[in-house]
């Protein structure tokens, strides 16, 4: 092997050795009380928020406005009549927007969760932590106790610092996995979301960016399809599945259709535990701590 | 609201299904919208647009099948029509008009006025209401900037003017507006809590995004998908009690295969009992008398408060 070949070859080891040493998976993990999986349905509530950050034109944040003013009504509306208690992850600027829509989601029950200050992570770390800390603030003070995960890329030491025991943000595994930082330390228990289980996806157009000709709109039946095979292929595994919506976007009406439809096929089948994140992470981590990633 | 500058257009919270009645005991209002713009992107109307085989259809066998299919139902739709289009096709127009549809405004070329100065968008809103009120024989109550295939979003467009400009034109309503799905008041001017009716939109309800979008030769033609949610939206609004708006441009819902399903659509809808197919003018007038803003809309002052680093 020539000496460029080989450094190549031990630096794609050292890093990728590294990499996976970061991760610790859950390998015998069993539900409560015999339960075949655990369900949580998760709500983005950013409504315009994200589209004022990405400077987008009036009448898009007007569609994000739907989020506020009917969407997520609709949305705890849904999960009462079904007695789910759901996970809102809200950015701290939304206490400033909609502060009545969430106060009537701590009413009723659902878990209030960070979803950054301003659905944006600051580069500078002091900036970083300030925007943590008016979130968890903010969120807190209309919770009326402390938030306890995020859906976010802050560090994992400033969330630990914070009081956060869950993120909610990447899925490396179909289950719920424990991630260190890069110097292997400040654990936090990540509870999988995939894009493909994303309302955002199928229904909004021009997300995360995305030009005209990638637009793929999509209806309520083929997406109830796809998500209602994501359900039984973890059902069977004993698995995991976070269902990510957007307000704005799922709580259209045809939408609200199909997501009460989607709960009622789940419903009919025995041992589905329908958990806020808040519940699923705090068993995991009681039941199964990390071993291996302690610090 | 907590009301937001540059962030927020109406108030906190929309008003519930529970609250909200139609005429005649109906239980759900069907509006259709016809696009009878030609314009690709957001400059409005350029002279390509108009030679061009789809303009030919558009206006042509397009909109003779989208009127036939809603004679046939006995339905009457809105139609947003730039100001140039009446200059441009006169007959199409009157005709459209001689059936008993709305004509609203577009723009004077269907343009995004949000890339206009204040003065010239002025003086477009001005031109164009004088060029259509000419036309209709009485002034139109309602303005529409849907959005174009070329644009880089799907809702429409406005400027920070437009809304006030429309009220000082006398405009009934704006025509789309994202924010609800049920008729809604867009503010004018916070301080007097001054606002404009705007009427519904949503691009999943709207045949431009379905087919072959964005453009020919992409194979991308989907209007199961289109019919899937409007037939989806369309029964859970009536089981609501809500609105129901789909919008239709004749180039593309007037094409044979789309026709079909638009066709088997609206007769579903006609089987419904207690629908009212009203247009947006009658729509407006209604929800304005029904829910006047001076109840119905509550505005309550910011809270926001301005930090370094964060959003202002």
């Amino acid at each position: 092997m020539d000496p460029s070949a080989r450094e190549r070859l031990d630096g794609l080891v050292s890093r990728g050795i590294a990499y996976q040493q970061r991760y610790e998976f859950i390998d015998d993990l069993k539900w409560p009380d015999g339960a075949r999986i655990a369900v949580n349905f998760t709500a983005d509530f950013d409504a315009m928020l994200y589209r004022r950050i990405l400077n987008e034109p009036a009448l898009q944040l007007a569609k994000g406005e739907f989020g506020g003013r009917v969407g997520i009504w609709r949305l705890i509306e849904l999960f009462d009549s079904h007695d789910i208690k759901a996970t809102i992850f809200t950015p701290g600027r939304i206490c400033e927007l909609y502060p009545q829509a969430l106060r009537h989601a701590v009413a009723s029950g659902h878990e209030l969760a960070d979803h950054m200050w301003e659905h944006r992570v600051p580069r500078e770390a002091a900036l970083e932590a300030d925007h943590l800390q008016k979130a968890l603030t903010a969120l807190s003070a209309i919770r009326g106790k402390p938030i306890s995960g995020s859906r976010s890329g802050h560090t994992n030491s400033l969330l630990k610092q914070s009081g956060i025991f869950y993120n909610s943000h990447a899925p490396a595994g179909h289950l719920p996995y424990y991630i260190a930082d890069r110097a292997g330390k400040n654990t936090l228990l990540n509870l999988p979301f995939h894009y493909a289980i994303d309302d955002a996806q199928f229904y909004t157009f021009g997300w995360l960016g995305s030009d005209s000709p990638a637009q793929r709109m999509s209806d309520p039946d083929r997406v109830l399809e796809m998500w209602w095979a994501a359900f039984l292929q973890q059902y069977n595994e004993g698995g995991y599945l976070n269902v990510c919506l957007h307000p704005y976007v799922s709580g259209r009406a045809l939408r609200i259709e199909m997501l009460d439809q989607f709960i009622r096929r789940m419903k009919k089948l025995p041992g589905v535990w329908f958990s806020t994140c808040e519940e699923t992470a705090t068993y995991c981590l009681k039941h199964f701590p990390a071993r291996r990633l302690t610090s | 609201m907590p009301w937001k500058t540059n962030y927020t257009i109406s108030d906190e919270i929309s008003l519930s299904d529970k609250d909200i009645v139609w005429p005649d005991d109906n239980r759900c209002c069907f509006n259709v919208v016809v696009d009878l713009s030609l314009a690709s992107g957001p400059e409005g109307l350029v002279a390509s647009d108009l030679a061009t085989t789809d303009a030919v259809f558009a206006m042509g066998d397009g909109l003779a099948g989208i009127l036939d299919v809603l004679a046939s139902h006995k339905l009457v739709a809105t139609f947003a029509v730039p100001a140039a289009m009446v200059k441009i096709y006169p007959k199409s127009v009157e005709t459209v008009l001689k059936q008993g549809h709305e004509v609203a405004a577009e723009g004077l070329f269907h343009e995004d006025v949000s890339q206009l100065s204040l003065e010239d968008e002025r003086a477009r809103v001005k031109a164009a209401t004088a060029i259509l009120s000419e036309f209709i024989g009485s002034r139109p109550a309602g303005w529409y900037d849907l959005p174009r295939r070329n644009d880089k979003f799907a809702v429409g467009s406005i400027s920070p003017s437009t809304t006030k400009l429309l009220a000082e034109e006398g405009y009934t309503y704006m025509g789309n507006c994202p924010a609800d799905d049920a008729p809604h008041y867009s503010v004018t001017d916070f301080a007097t809590a001054s606002a404009i009716l705007a009427m519904p939109y949503y691009y999943h309800f709207d045949d431009q995004f379905f087919m072959l979008y964005p453009r020919q030769g992409s194979g991308l033609e989907n209007p199961d998908i289109l019919f899937r949610n409007w037939r989806a939206e369309f029964v859970a609004q009536y089981k609501r009690g809500r609105f129901f708006n789909m919008t239709l441009h004749p180039g593309n819902a007037g094409w044979c295969n789309r026709l079909y399903l638009l066709d088997e659509f609206l007769g579903f809808v006609r089987s419904q009992p207690n629908v009212w197919n009203a247009v947006s003018r009658d729509c407006a007038n209604y929800w304005i008398s029904k829910y006047p803003p001076a109840t119905h809309l509550k505005l309550e002052p910011s809270i926001w408060k301005d930090y370094p680093g964060s959003l202002s």
